[in-house]
């Protein structure tokens, strides 16, 4: 794809019909059966989608959309961007409240949504009288839909015109804490990421889409680069499911957050102990379903020693380091890349300099800014168009390491300040701790501690508090004396966890101290 | 059925298998994360060929709580 003409997400999804017409775009279960949808189908039914919201719904037209990735989410997605106006993909986790409130802090007025929230319609009306016009996705007797949309409109012969400038899309981020944001993302900005990286796919090669829709990394790096690179995108319909749509759909990439790996590499592993006759690697194989080229991972720090482990098994995995500001991508590996604690080389485009220890970054795929937040804004970028990232690193080698995030620092009472990333990630391996978080109490620096209760089967509390105890010891012995973790406490429920599975910082009830 | 999905909950955490009880926590006792556990209702749903519904999930906790859900879903 000729990257100089796509200037547009609407220039990207019609040069990929142009490009890939007939080849398949998006594959679906419906009931018993896969359906497909070209590329060029894809084109036009957006353009129905467009030349429906421009007839009907005409000024005024702030779509937000929301539910699991589907073929008529997508073309509700690129239909609205299409009309010129912005879309606010939700999070399908969302409680009714918490969705009522975001969608009048977005000035939301079409609202399209999967079936499933149809129970929630009536609360939704009352509290959000600004939204005039409901859509659900799939067809359904009595209401408009998508898919009767695509129907029964024709395509929009003209459309608005939109630049890179165009404000594409505000997506409201989770954060592991403080209240969320809305970041604003041009055409431009998410277009200038698509193209950031070469070779992550090709045409004829499938990934299986298992990441939840609204968040910016699924977004660009399933469904964008699909298009870019005429690669089909396998609809996982629901997380209960990925085993099976593995060997369904038998992706060729698949991108995925770390928890997800390792738990798949964890599954790998006793399968393998079970059956010591067959390679590891066929296991591998087998579990991914079979054509497996490669795993791309982002979201959390995936550990070196998963890298290996997988790589070692035959499937190399690609990381990347991003935020939703960033459209996501800022620096990101290749499949032959070793881990050694990276995360990937700085994208092209992207500049990055380090401010007091902050990693702080400049690129076309930069936001522009927090919906209606001058406030967060100004705090976040700079008047030269600078992004903080509230992340501490370092660069070597044009490599990106991350060490923490600056919000988290501990600063301790000699005004040293420990990151509490860098010792958590001393825990990552260690078959006796499930779950952990590092914290400051009363001074002293503790680790919460979830024990992995297949580890410590049958075993009382005080021999895993001792166990614990000498874990932490060796811990202990990496790190220079400011940093020891002094206090240990055991928890012996799972942490609270935001949508995107990440430990929230702040939690509501404690484990006790050991 | 308590019986059937003991054997299927032990292709996923290593327990002993007379440890499974009908008070027992899937994350608690059992060591399932949130994945472990979706992936383990995806194989009830073929093996037992039923429909999980998504949204009555967060109400299953014990090994109890799944027999009578995925009893009512059989019958």
């Amino acid at each position: 794809m000729d990257k100089n003409k796509i200037k547009t997400l609407r220039d990207l999804y019609e040069e990929a019909a142009a490009l890939y017409g007939d080849a398949p775009y998006v594959k679906e279960k419906a009931g018993k059966e896969i359906v497909e949808k070209s590329f060029s189908q894809f084109a036009d039914d957006c353009h129905r989608v467009a030349n429906y919201l421009l007839t009907e719904v005409g000024e005024k037209l702030h779509a937000a959309v929301i539910g699991p990735t589907s073929y008529a989410y997508l073309v509700s997605y690129f239909g609205s961007v299409s009309t010129a106006n912005p879309v606010v993909p939700l999070d399908a986790q969302l409680p009714c409240p918490d969705l009522c409130e975001l969608l009048q802090r977005a000035d939301i007025t079409v609202f399209f949504y999967d079936k499933r929230y149809a129970p929630m319609l009536d609360a939704i009306k009352a509290a959000c009288p600004e939204v005039k016009h409901y859509i659900c996705l799939q067809e359904n007797d009595d209401v408009i839909s998508t898919e009767k949309i695509v129907k029964e409109y024709a395509p929009a012969e003209k459309l608005p015109e939109i630049t890179g400038d165009t404000l594409a899309a505000i997506l409201y981020t989770s954060g592991t804490t403080g209240k969320s944001k809305g970041v604003m993302l041009t055409h431009g900005n998410f277009i200038d990421n698509a193209m950031c990286c070469d070779g992550e796919s090709s045409l004829g090669e499938s990934i299986l889409t298992v990441l939840p829709i609204h968040h910016v990394y699924c977004f660009t790096c399933d469904i964008l680069l699909g298009l870019r690179y005429g690669t089909t995108v396998c609809v996982n319909d629901s997380m209960m499911r990925i085993a099976l749509n593995l060997k369904l759909f038998q992706p060729t990439f698949i991108l995925l957050v770390p928890m997800i790996a390792e738990t798949i590499l964890k599954q790998i592993k006793a399968a393998a102990a079970a059956k010591p006759e067959i390679p590891p690697q066929m296991i591998a194989q087998a579990v991914f379903g079979g054509r497996l080229k490669g795993i791309y991972s982002g979201g959390a720090y995936l550990a070196p020693e998963i890298t290996k482990a997988y790589r070692e098994l035959g499937i190399p995995i690609s990381q990347g380091y991003g935020m939703t500001e960033c459209s996501p991508r800022i620096s990101s590996s290749v499949f032959t890349d070793e881990n050694y604690g990276d995360v990937g080389t700085v994208v092209r485009g992207c500049e990055i300099r380090i401010e007091d220890g902050e990693i702080v970054v400049k690129s076309p795929s930069v936001m522009q800014g927090y919906y209606k937040d001058p406030e967060a804004t100004a705090e976040a970028l700079t008047e030269d168009g600078w992004l903080h990232t509230g992340d501490l690193g370092y660069v070597r080698d044009n490599r990106v390491y991350i060490t923490g995030r600056k919000k988290n620092l501990i600063i301790l009472s000699n005004g040293e300040n420990v990151s509490p990333e860098e010792l958590e990630n001393k825990f990552v391996g260690k078959d006796m701790v499930a779950e952990v978080l590092i914290y400051a109490e009363e001074g002293y620096i503790t680790a919460e501690i979830v024990p992995n209760p297949e580890y410590f089967k049958d075993k009382e509390k005080t021999e895993i508090a001792a166990e614990l105890t000498e874990l932490i010891k060796e811990i202990n012995k990496t790190v220079t004396s400011s940093k020891t973790i002094r206090r240990i406490r055991l928890r012996d429920k799972e942490f609270e966890k935001t949508t995107s599975k990440k430990i929230r910082r702040q939690q509501s009830e404690q484990g006790e101290i050991i | 059925m308590f019986e059937q999905l003991k054997e299927i909950i032990l292709n996923y955490v290593e327990v002993d298998a007379d440890t499974i009880t009908e008070d027992s926590r899937f994350i608690e006792d059992l060591g399932f994360n949130s994945y472990d556990f979706m992936s383990l209702l995806g194989e009830l749903e073929q093996e037992f060929d039923i429909t999980v519904d998504e949204n009555q999930v967060a109400d299953l906790h014990t090994v109890g709580e799944a027999v009578k859900y995925m009893e009512s879903l059989k019958n």
